[in-house]
């Protein structure tokens, strides 16, 4: 394994690809504040391996649920603060369960 | 293989319209979809509805099935019966054997459509969760995993599953739900298209004593009531081993004490320890010991609900 594959940078392009998705809808969820590559322009874009995640459940949800894409970032926001929430819940019943029972 | 009663699995009759079959389905995704659900085994199950959905919801599809339905039974063997081939296209998608012996795979086709054209289909990402121990992320270590990918033959058909192993890196301050990609060591190609990408998934695995809140770790430390009320020096365990934490006197239960520089290595620096003070009482006082605390009872002008009169 070469150090490149883990700090790898992706293109507009190579997300689109592997996350098999249009580039207007890369381009609509970056510019709605969704993603934050680096890089001014889109062809200057370099998206890190978490963006391409979240890239990809993009897809999944447009794909698997019938989403239209304008609503996907919306989604996208949503899922992230459940998923945040659900961590942080799961993380402060632990701590409590420590302090209350131990 | 094993025969798919699709009906079944959408929880619906064989005779069901679209409509029921889309919303059976999309109740069913709403529920198990990996990215929303936190059912046990979520991926598996919405990967048998979707399969499902797929071969429903076309009517070409849904009448080769039930056609082949009355040949064979779940739970029992099952092999398409000789000569068969379906007219129906299967799109994208990773299903099962049984769906692929039915209605033919992507892959199958895509290489028979596309070998002259010169153009490939790009392999399957896989994506598997590497557990990896609190201690572990202090600096970079080196894991061995292994993991199956898909083995196609010459025409596509697909073989059993072959087993690779990869020696990787886990660098240093990698943090929970991180991914980390491995180029082009995913699920081969046909057709002369790229290889997939492994990413690995990291996971944290719970540790039994520290509980983690970003960079920060927290351990709960148990204390006499008498180390609180005169202040101690506590042995408290570290990532790093032990060190000597000094209680100040009156501590309370609930307070925090931080230990600098003693949490996980972050990106931007090392995060800190924070020493949670939990006050225990003994479970069994002797004659002598309880003596001691009701003379303290006695003697000590102390209320400790004193907050509720105020309010």
């Amino acid at each position: 394994m070469t150090d490149d594959s883990l700090t790898a940078e992706l293109t507009l392009k190579e997300v689109c690809e592997i996350a098999d998705m249009p580039t207007e809808v890369l381009i609509t969820i970056v510019e709605e504040g969704v993603l934050e590559p680096s890089g001014a322009l889109p062809n200057e874009w370099s998206f890190d391996i978490y963006m391409l995640s979240i890239a990809k459940r993009a897809a999944r949800l447009h794909r698997d649920f019938d989403i239209e894409w304008a609503s996907i970032p919306l989604c996208l926001d949503l899922i992230e603060e459940l998923e945040k929430l659900r961590s942080e819940n799961k993380s402060l019943k632990q701590r409590l369960q420590r302090f209350s029972q131990e | 293989m094993e025969f798919k009663d699709y009906y079944k699995i959408l929880g619906i009759e064989s005779d069901a319209d679209l409509k029921v079959i889309k919303t059976a389905y999309r109740k069913l995704a709403r529920k198990y979809h990996p990215d929303v659900s936190v059912e046990k085994d979520a991926e598996n199950k919405f990967k048998d509805v979707a399969e499902a959905y797929a071969a429903l919801k076309d009517p070409q599809k849904r009448a080769e099935y039930d056609e082949l339905k009355k040949y064979g039974q779940q739970g029992q063997g099952f092999e398409p019966p000789p000569g068969w081939q379906s007219s129906s296209s299967a799109q994208g998608g990773d299903y099962s054997d049984f769906f692929e012996s039915i209605f033919g795979s992507a892959r199958r086709r895509g290489q028979q459509t596309h070998r002259d054209s010169g153009f490939g289909f790009r392999g399957q990402d896989i994506e598997i969760e590497l557990p990896v121990f609190l201690e572990e992320t202090l600096s970079d270590t080196k894991k061995t995993i292994s993991y199956h990918l898909p083995h196609y033959g010459k025409d596509g058909q697909r073989l059993a599953d072959v087993k690779k192993t990869l020696n990787v890196t886990v660098p240093k301050g990698t943090a929970d739900g991180e991914r980390i990609r491995l180029r082009g060591q995913g699920g081969p190609s046909m057709g002369g298209g790229q290889p997939g990408d492994l990413y690995l998934h990291i996971r944290l695995v719970p540790h039994p004593l520290f509980d983690i809140e970003g960079h920060n770790l927290i351990i709960t430390v148990p204390i006499a009531p008498w180390e609180a009320v005169l202040g101690a020096k506590v042995e408290v365990p570290t990532l790093t081993g032990n060190i000597k934490l000094t209680l100040p006197a009156n501590s309370q239960s609930g307070q925090r004490l931080r230990v600098k520089g003693k949490g996980l290595v972050g990106k931007t620096g090392i995060g800190d320890l924070y020493a949670l003070l939990k006050i225990v009482v003994p479970e069994h006082a002797d004659a002598e010991t309880k003596q001691l605390w009701d003379t303290l009872s006695k003697k000590t002008a102390f209320n400790p609900r004193s907050v509720w009169r105020k309010a």
